[in-house]
């Protein structure tokens, strides 16, 4: 079959085999992220996060059967750092903190990553119909991320994790619920003002269907600030879910750094600082390191605030 | 695809067939004032092969009139009050697919005969035996084919005209996958594969599951081919341009080109399917005089070679008088005057079109001293039936307030839409114009 389909006619072909590829655009952005010192400590930050969650397994052993759940030494417990077994001690159940702060990360990333794309992919959808098609549409749809809106997200995804009940699942399906809007009303921005540019016109004297305009001209160049604002959320969501889980809205024994600084918070009086200090250490970190990169990247990709580097 | 001749190949001399006409064309715009009469009844015929020049003052409803060829005003606010804009399109020549030959006049295009009257003309061809479209009510999949293929556009701004996302190459290949899929597949060897995965792909129809498949071993060297042979149709439609080094220009992207060099890609872009249309709005505004003279050399060129219609879209006078082929002057929503250049250039019968040549600095007049006419354009929400311009005209009378002059023919080939050159029927009242003598 591949024989048979030599060219009938020869090509001038000076182009065979062209690349392409966006190597320029990112060889840029990658110059950018290094030359901004705040930017790079975030990355490396995250980088380093990221690791511990994703080698988890080989830095401790899981438990079993579940590894997401702390493993408890009832022979050992609110031991101080330093104790043989618990480097960092044990929590007033026994749990090993260091465990749950390596088996956190993990569930940090699981929670953010998981909550993050789906938000994104729902905003997308729902912004992008809002924005492109417009009219009835768009007002029905906006309206509705109004009424979103005006909770409080923090009080948002307590009520809606209270009324589901204490488990990890509801905590992901709760901050997915709030989250979604920002990312509706961004799109929908985005698309707005993107639909306007002369370019889309000049796809369409070409003779372009409107979807292939939105997926080539509108889309590609309205995504920018999703970017930005998902990295944030990266942070955010581990932020709220912490905190949801510290009112004890996750399950008891899973190792999450909220669960586990609710644990330690009573012994802080007492002198036992480390079953909370450590995991609200790793929040902290993992907030801000997402904040940083976020920031650099709207300050990157925005060529408004180009001149301020 | 018919290969029966036009009925009049020979008619494309000067009085050749309008390619395109518009007809009592109205377009509205509802806004909180009330409605706006943009365009307000414009006349005009746009004939095989000459550059129409469309000029007048900022406002007056030229860019909207030309915009309706492609219903590109977004409706609403816009609303289509009345008229058509009938289209002629032509094919591609059957002989040379395109190339140019003896048969199609080197422009590798033929018109089609009316479908209705086998060319021997009737109502819904105008009596021309052409094939006629009513753009204005043509279905939205028919109109994008001939958007890009048979009509095509310049923008004025090159910068804000081109996705800045997108390679050169990208954007140019876009019209000749929507518009040459047969071509495309033939080059590449492909004409009689039954696949629809490449024939998809060769129409840019295929999906994200389906590029994945065609990446696949087995298909991969076909999709390869599809690919080299518009990216070589890419190279080739830049090259006719003139831009240095098209290969290397086709993988940059807007923000790497100059402002030249972006026009260079959108008239290529423009041209790539050699339409019958070319409009061009304001091609130059945007760009330094330096580069604007050969921007305007080269749309000239490329015209002359393929005697594609050029509607050319300007405020800028003698830049008009140096392109067009005949000009119509643009008043108020309203065509005033429509003329052969240099008849408008050399006698302007209208005041309007007086008044915008006495407003060109010339080397006659002392260094500060310009020339404008006084007043400004009139509101467009509801207008009055009187003459447009009739609160500026320094000729005006009594008459002019109390009918609304159409457009007639003054001389031949001369219209006009002046009471001064067309009397009423009734007795009044006339002003006296006398003809510039220079």
């Amino acid at each position: 079959m591949a024989t048979e389909a030599a060219p009938r006619q020869p090509t001038p072909a000076p182009v065979v085999g062209a690349l392409r590829t966006r190597a320029t655009r990112f060889g840029e952005l990658s110059r950018d992220v290094l030359r901004n010192p705040t930017t790079l400590v975030g990355l490396l930050l995250i980088v380093a996060l990221i690791s511990i969650a994703i080698f988890a397994p080989l830095l401790v052993e899981p438990n079993t059967p579940d590894p997401y759940q702390m493993p408890r030494d009832w022979g050992a417990l609110n031991e101080p750092p330093g104790t043989p077994g618990h480097v960092l001690g044990t929590t007033p159940h026994g749990g090993d903190v260091l465990y749950g702060v390596i088996w956190g990360a993990r569930t940090s990333l699981r929670l953010s990553l998981i909550v993050v794309s789906v938000t994104v992919v729902i905003g997308l959808i729902v912004g992008s119909l809002a924005g492109f098609l417009g009219g009835k549409i768009d007002e029905f749809l906006m309206r509705l991320v109004d009424v979103f809106l005006s909770i409080p997200e923090l009080i948002f995804a307590l009520a809606i994790a209270a009324v589901l009940g204490p488990s990890f699942a509801n905590i992901v399906l709760a901050l997915a619920a709030v989250f979604w809007v920002k990312y509706a009303r961004i799109i929908r921005g985005q698309v707005i003002t993107i639909k306007q540019n002369e370019y889309v016109d000049a796809a369409r004297v070409i003779g372009d269907s409107r979807f292939r305009i939105f997926m080539k001209d509108v889309l590609p160049n309205s995504i920018t600030p999703v970017v930005v604002q998902g990295t944030l959320d990266m942070g955010n969501v581990v932020l709220i879910g912490a905190t949801l889980s510290f009112i004890g809205l996750a399950e008891a024994g899973l190792a999450e750094w909220g669960v586990l600084v609710s644990q330690g918070q009573a012994g802080i009086s007492a002198g036992r600082w480390w079953a909370s200090t450590f995991p609200g250490l790793m929040v902290f970190l993992w907030a801000l390191a997402f904040n940083l990169v976020g920031d650099g990247f709207r300050d990157i990709l925005d060529p408004k605030t180009e001149s301020k580097r | 695809m018919t290969t029966a001749r036009a009925p009049q190949p020979g008619g494309r001399t000067d009085e050749a067939v309008a390619v395109a006409s518009v007809v009592g064309l109205k377009i509205h715009f509802e806004s909180k004032a009330g409605r706006v009469h943009a365009v307000d009844g414009v006349d005009l015929d746009i004939r095989d092969g000459e550059t129409l020049g469309l000029v007048g003052e900022t406002g007056c409803g030229k860019s909207v009139t030309a915009r309706s060829f492609l219903r590109l005003i977004p409706m609403p606010p816009g609303i289509h009050a009345g008229g058509a804009v009938l289209f002629r399109p032509h094919q591609r020549c059957p002989d040379c697919s395109g190339i140019g030959c003896s048969v199609c006049d080197d422009t590798g295009r033929l018109p089609v005969p009316c479908p209705h009257c086998r060319g021997s003309g009737c109502s819904v061809c105008g009596d021309t035996g052409f094939e006629t479209i009513d753009l204005s009510a043509l279905p939205e999949q028919e109109l994008r084919k001939i958007r890009g293929d048979r009509i095509a556009m310049i923008f004025q701004d090159p910068a804000k005209a081109l996705n800045p996302a997108m390679t050169v190459r990208d954007q140019l290949a876009e019209a000749f996958y929507q518009h040459r899929t047969g071509e495309v597949l033939e080059l590449a060897g492909l004409a009689d594969s039954s696949n629809p995965l490449l024939r998809r792909h060769a129409g840019q129809r295929s999906r994200l599951i389906e590029r994945a498949l065609l990446s696949s071993p087995g298909l991969r060297s076909q999709r390869n081919q599809i690919e080299t042979v518009v990216d070589s149709m890419v190279a080739s439609a830049l090259a006719e341009t003139q831009i240095p080094n098209p290969v290397k220009v086709m993988e940059r992207y807007p923000h790497e080109l100059s402002g030249g060099m972006k026009q260079r890609v959108m008239i290529a872009q423009a041209l790539a399917c050699n339409p019958d249309l070319l409009i061009a709005d304001e091609p130059t505004t945007a760009l330094d005089v330096t580069v604007q003279a050969k921007i305007i050399e080269l749309i000239k060129e490329l015209q002359g070679r393929r005697k594609s219609a050029v509607l050319y879209i300007s405020h800028d006078l003698s830049l008009v008088r140096r392109v067009c082929d005949r000009v119509a002057v643009m008043y108020a929503g309203r065509i005033v005057e429509v003329g052969r250049t240099e008849e408008i250039f050399a006698s302007p019968l209208h005041p309007y079109t007086r008044g915008l040549l006495a407003a060109i600095p010339s080397r006659s007049q002392a260094r500060g001293e310009l020339v404008a006419i006084r007043g400004t354009v009139p509101e467009l929400i509801d207008p009055p039936p009187s003459c447009r311009f009739v609160d500026r005209c320094s000729y005006a009378v009594a008459i002019c307030r109390e009918l609304d002059p159409i457009l007639q023919a003054a001389e031949s080939g001369h219209d006009v839409a002046c009471f001064i050159h067309n009397p009423p029927a009734m007795a009044v009242e006339l002003p006296t114009f006398t003809k510039r003598t220079s």
